[in-house]
C-alpha cells in the first residue's frame, strides 16, 4: 500500500493540478485562479508564512527530539501554551517597552517563556521516565493542565482569560544582505523569532545527525538496550531529549506570542489553537527530519497565510475547511505516501534492570 | 487455549480492580492537594481587601472554601437550609454526568480493545450535527405530540450513533488496513470533524433567525422528555430518563464485555493481540468494529447533548469528548467505574459554576484540576513508591485488600 508507485502517483497528480491552475491563471486574468496566483506570488504572503510557521516548526523540532529518544510527547500543544502565556505575563510584569541590563523586557519575557516550557517538560519527563506513566496519557494531561492553567492565571492577573497587550518584537534588518533580491526581504529583514526558527532548525539537524548526542537519542528510541550496553545512561539521554523538546517548544510559543500576537487569548482553544498538534503532524510528515519539519511547517503555515489573504480580498473561502487541510494531509500521508515509522521503542519504558 | 486465556483475563481484571480503585482515589486526593496549593499560592498574586497575611504577602484565596463550593455547590449546598434535591446545580451535575457516561464508555470500549480513541470529541461533534439535522428533517413528516417524541427521539439518537460510528470507523479502517497509528489519526480527525461540521453548518444548516453559528431548534416534543412530578424542571435541561438510559447502556456495555463472545474477543485483543489472533479472532475486523462501536457511543453523547441540553446543535461544542478520556482513564476503563468517574467529573463541571459565583477564584481552576487528576492517574508507580516507602517505615507487612491485618501471618 505504501510504495514508490503510489508516491509517484500522488506527486504526478499534484503536478497536474498545479499546471492546470497556472494555465487557468494565465488564460483568465479575472479568475479565481489568477487571484490565487497573485496571493501566492506576493511578498507579504511569504513573510506571513515565515511568521506563522514559527510555533509549528519549533514545536515540531522539539517533538522530534522527544519522540526519537523514545518518549512520545503529545503534550507539545500544552508546552506552547505555557511558554506563550508566561512570555506575555513576565513581559507585562517587568513593564513592556523598558529594558533591564540593556536587554529589552520582551527578551526577558521570551527567556521566561522558554524556561517555563522547559520546566513543564521536566515534569513530563519525571512522570514518564521516573514513574513510568503512559506517555500518551501524561501528554494529554500536560495539554489539559496548560489549557486550564493559562486562563486561570490570566484571570488572576488580568481579570480576564485574555492578557493585556505588551507590544511585539521589532523587525531586525541585516544591513546589505537585506538588499539581496527575493531572499533579502524574506530572511534578512524580519522579526527575531524567524531567525530563531531558522537557526533552531539548523541546530536541531546538526545536533541530531552530526553529534554523539544525536546518535544516542536515536539509539535510545530504537534500541535502548544496546545503548545501555554501550555504557550510555538511557534515562539521561531521554531526560535531555524531553527537556530539549520543552526548550524548542518554548522558543516557538514565546516567539509566537511576543513576535506575532503581542497578547495572549486563554479562552476556548487558547491563541495557540491546535498548532502543537499541527506540529506533531509536521514532524511525522517530515519523517523526523528537522529541516524537513521546517519545510513542512512552511507548507501548513503557507496554506493559512494564503487563506487569510484570500479572505481579505473578499473571496468567500470556506476557512474552516481549509484549516482542516493540514490534518487531512497527515492522515493521507500516514496511509499512502511516506510511511512514517515510529522509533522501535517509542512509548516504552526502559528499565536497565531487566534482561 | 480459550480456557487458559479466560483464566489469565480473569486474574488480570480482578487483581487490578481493587488496585485501580485505590489508585484513582489516591490520584483524586493528590490532585486536590496540588490544586489546593495552587489556589493558595495564586491567591498571593491576586488583589483583595481581606486575606491571610503571611510575611508581608496577602493571600486572597482559601482552598478549603474553594473545595467546599466546588463539591457541595455542585449538589446545591445540601448542608445549608432550604435544600431541595431537584435544584438547578444538581440538574447541571447530573446532566454532565449523563453526557460523560456516554463519552467515557466510548473511550473505555476502544481502550479495552487495546486502541486509544482520542477522537470521541470528533465523533460527538459529527454525531450531534447528524442528530439535529435528522430530527429537523424528520419532524416535517412526523406528527407532533407524544407520537412525535416516540418516533423522533429514537431516530435522532440512532442518527447520532450511526454517524458517530461511521466517523469512528475511519481511524479503525486506517489502523487495520494501513497500519496508521490511531492516536495520531483520531487527534487529526477531531480537527477535521470541527472543520467539516462548521462548513456544513454555514453551507446549509444554519439557523437563519440567529447570528450565532447554530442549527434551528428541534421541536420541543423531539427533546428528551422529563418525568412529570418526580423529575427535574424542563428548563433545567436534564432528564432522569436520559440518565436512566445512560446507566442501562453502561450496564449493557459491561455485560457485553464480560459475558458475550464479542466482548471476550474484544478484551483478549486488548490484552494479548497475538494470542487473540491465534485463538481465531479476526484482528482487523475486531479493530474496525471496536472503533465503530466506540464512535457510535461518542455519537450518542452528541445526540443527547443536542436533544437534552440545547435542543439544537451549536458550533461551539464543549470538550465532553476530551473529558470522556479523563473519565475512562480514572475509571480504569471499567464500564461500571465510568459511572462513578462521570459523576465526579459532573460535580467538577457543575461546581466550577458555584466557585465562579461564590468565590473570587477563577472557575478555570477546574480545568487544571482535571488535568492534574489525569496526570496522577497516569503514574501508578508514583503511588506504589510512596506506598512502599510508607509501609517500610511504618508497618512491616503490606496492606491487605480484604482488610485482614493484625497478626503476623506471613
Amino acid at each position: 500500500m505504501i510504495d514508490g508507485l503510489s508516491r509517484r502517483r500522488v506527486g504526478g497528480g499534484l503536478a497536474v493540478v498545479v499546471a492546470l491552475w497556472l494555465v487557468a491563471a494565465v488564460a483568465f486574468p479575472d479568475s479565481w485562479a489568477r487571484a490565487l496566483l497573485g496571493v501566492v506570488a506576493s511578498p507579504s504572503t511569504h513573510t506571513a508564512t515565515l511568521r506563522l510557521a514559527v510555533p509549528i516548526a519549533l514545536a515540531a523540532i522539539g517533538g522530534i527530539f522527544a519522540e526519537k529518544s523514545g518518549v512520545i510527547n503529545i503534550g507539545i500543544e500544552g508546552l506552547l501554551i505555557v511558554s506563550a502565556f508566561s512570555a506575555i505575563l513576565v513581559t507585562y510584569w517587568l513593564g513592556a517597552g523598558e529594558s533591564t541590563l540593556l536587554v529589552s523586557h520582551h527578551w526577558w519575557g521570551f527567556a521566561a517563556g522558554v524556561l517555563a516550557s522547559t520546566l513543564f517538560a521536566l515534569v513530563f519527563a519525571v512522570v514518564c521516565i521516573e514513574f513510568k506513566a503512559d506517555q500518551i496519557i501524561a501528554g494529554l494531561a500536560v495539554w489539559l493542565i496548560a489549557l486550564g492553567l493559562a486562563p486561570f492565571a490570566s484571570r488572576i492577573v488580568f481579570n480576564s482569560p485574555n492578557t493585556a497587550g505588551v507590544g511585539r518584537f521589532q523587525n531586525v534588518t541585516v544591513p546589505v544582505l537585506s538588499e539581496v533580491p527575493v531572499v533579502g526581504y524574506l530572511l534578512f529583514d524580519t522579526e527575531p523569532q524567524v531567525y530563531v526558527m531558522l537557526g533552531s532548525a539548523a541546530a536541531g539537524w546538526y545536533l541530531l545527525s552530526r553529534t554523539a548526542f544525536g546518535r544516542w537519542v536515536v539509539a535510545s528510541g530504537e534500541n535502548p538496550k544496546a545503548l545501555d550496553t554501550a555504557g550510555v545512561d538511557v534515562r539521561k539521554v531521554r531526560y535531555a531529549a524531553v527537556l530539549l523538546s520543552g526548550f524548542f517548544a518554548g522558543l516557538g510559543g514565546a516567539g509566537f506570542a511576543l513576535g506575532q500576537l503581542g497578547t495572549f487569548a486563554g479562552g476556548g482553544d487558547t491563541a495557540i489553537g491546535g498548532r502543537g498538534f499541527i506540529a506533531i503532524a509536521t514532524y511525522l510528515f517530515a519523517n523526523y527530519h528537522p529541516i524537513g519539519a521546517l519545510a513542512g511547517s512552511f507548507l501548513f503555515a503557507g496554506l493559512d497565510a494564503i487563506q487569510l489573504r484570500l479572505q481579505n480580498l473578499g473571496y468567500a473561502v470556506p476557512t474552516e475547511l481549509i484549516r482542516t487541510i493540514p490534518y487531512v494531509t497527515v492522515v493521507v500521508v500516514l496511509v499512502f505516501v511516506g510511511k512514517t515509522r515510529l522509533p522501535e521503542a517509542a512509548g516504552e519504558h526502559y528499565d536497565p534492570g531487566e534482561d | 487455549m480459550r480456557d487458559d486465556l479466560e483464566v489469565l483475563l480473569e486474574r488480570l481484571v480482578h487483581a487490578s480492580v481493587f488496585e485501580r480503585i485505590v489508585i484513582s482515589v489516591a490520584a483524586l486526593f493528590a490532585a486536590i492537594v496540588v490544586g489546593g496549593v495552587l489556589v493558595f499560592v495564586s491567591g498571593g498574586f491576586a488583589s483583595c481587601r481581606t486575606g491571610l497575611d503571611l510575611a508581608g504577602w496577602t493571600f486572597c484565596y482559601n482552598p478549603m472554601q474553594v473545595y467546599y463550593e466546588l463539591f457541595l455547590g455542585a449538589l446545591g449546598h445540601p448542608l445549608e437550609g432550604g435544600w431541595h434535591p431537584l435544584n438547578y446545580d444538581m440538574a447541571t451535575t447530573l446532566r454532565e454526568t449523563t453526557l460523560l457516561i456516554f463519552a467515557g464508555l466510548s473511550v473505555a470500549v476502544a481502550f479495552r480493545a487495546g486502541l486509544f480513541n482520542i477522537g470521541t470529541q470528533g465523533q460527538l461533534v459529527v454525531g450531534g450535527l447528524a442528530t439535529a439535522v435528522t430530527v429537523l428533517y424528520a419532524a416535517a413528516i412526523v406528527p407532533a405530540g407524544f407520537v412525535g417524541t416516540l418516533v423522533l427521539v429514537p431516530i435522532g439518537v440512532a442518527a447520532g450513533a450511526l454517524f458517530g460510528g461511521l466517523f469512528g470507523a475511519i481511524p479503525g479502517v486506517l489502523k487495520a488496513y494501513a497500519d496508521a497509528n490511531e492516536v495520531i489519526t483520531t487527534i487529526m480527525l477531531n480537527f477535521v470533524a470541527a472543520g467539516i461540521t462548521s462548513t456544513l453548518l454555514s453551507w446549509r444548516f444554519q439557523d437563519p433567525d440567529s447570528a450565532n453559528p447554530q442549527t434551528a431548534r428541534v421541536p420541543e416534543y423531539a427533546e428528551i422528555p422529563t418525568i412529570p412530578y418526580v423529575g427535574f424542571d424542563v428548563r433545567m435541561d436534564f432528564s432522569l430518563l436520559a440518565l436512566g438510559f445512560a446507566v442501562v447502556l453502561m450496564v449493557a456495555v459491561a455485560w457485553m464485555l464480560a459475558r458475550t463472545s464479542f466482548g471476550y474477543e474484544l478484551r483478549t485483543s486488548g490484552i494479548q493481540p497475538e494470542a487473540a489472533a491465534y485463538g481465531g479472532v479476526a484482528e482487523k475486523r475486531m479493530i474496525v468494529s471496536s472503533m465503530t462501536l466506540s464512535g457510535a457511543l461518542g455519537g450518542v453523547a452528541g445526540a443527547f447533548w443536542v436533544l437534552m441540553q440545547h435542543g439544537r446543535w451549536l458550533e461551539n461544542v464543549p470538550p465532553i469528548g476530551f473529558d470522556g478520556i479523563a473519565v475512562s482513564i480514572l475509571a480504569g476503563n471499567n464500564p461500571l467505574g465510568v459511572g462513578a468517574a462521570a459523576f465526579l467529573f459532573g460535580v467538577l463541571s457543575s461546581g466550577s459554576r458555584s466557585i465562579g459565583t461564590a468565590t473570587n477564584v477563577p472557575p478555570e481552576l477546574v480545568g487544571v484540576l482535571s488535568g492534574l487528576l489525569i496526570l496522577f492517574v497516569a503514574m501508578p508507580e508514583f503511588f506504589r513508591m510512596i506506598g512502599g516507602r510508607y509501609l517500610d517505615l511504618g508497618a512491616e507487612r503490606p496492606a491487605r485488600a480484604d482488610g485482614a491485618g493484625g497478626a503476623d501471618d506471613d
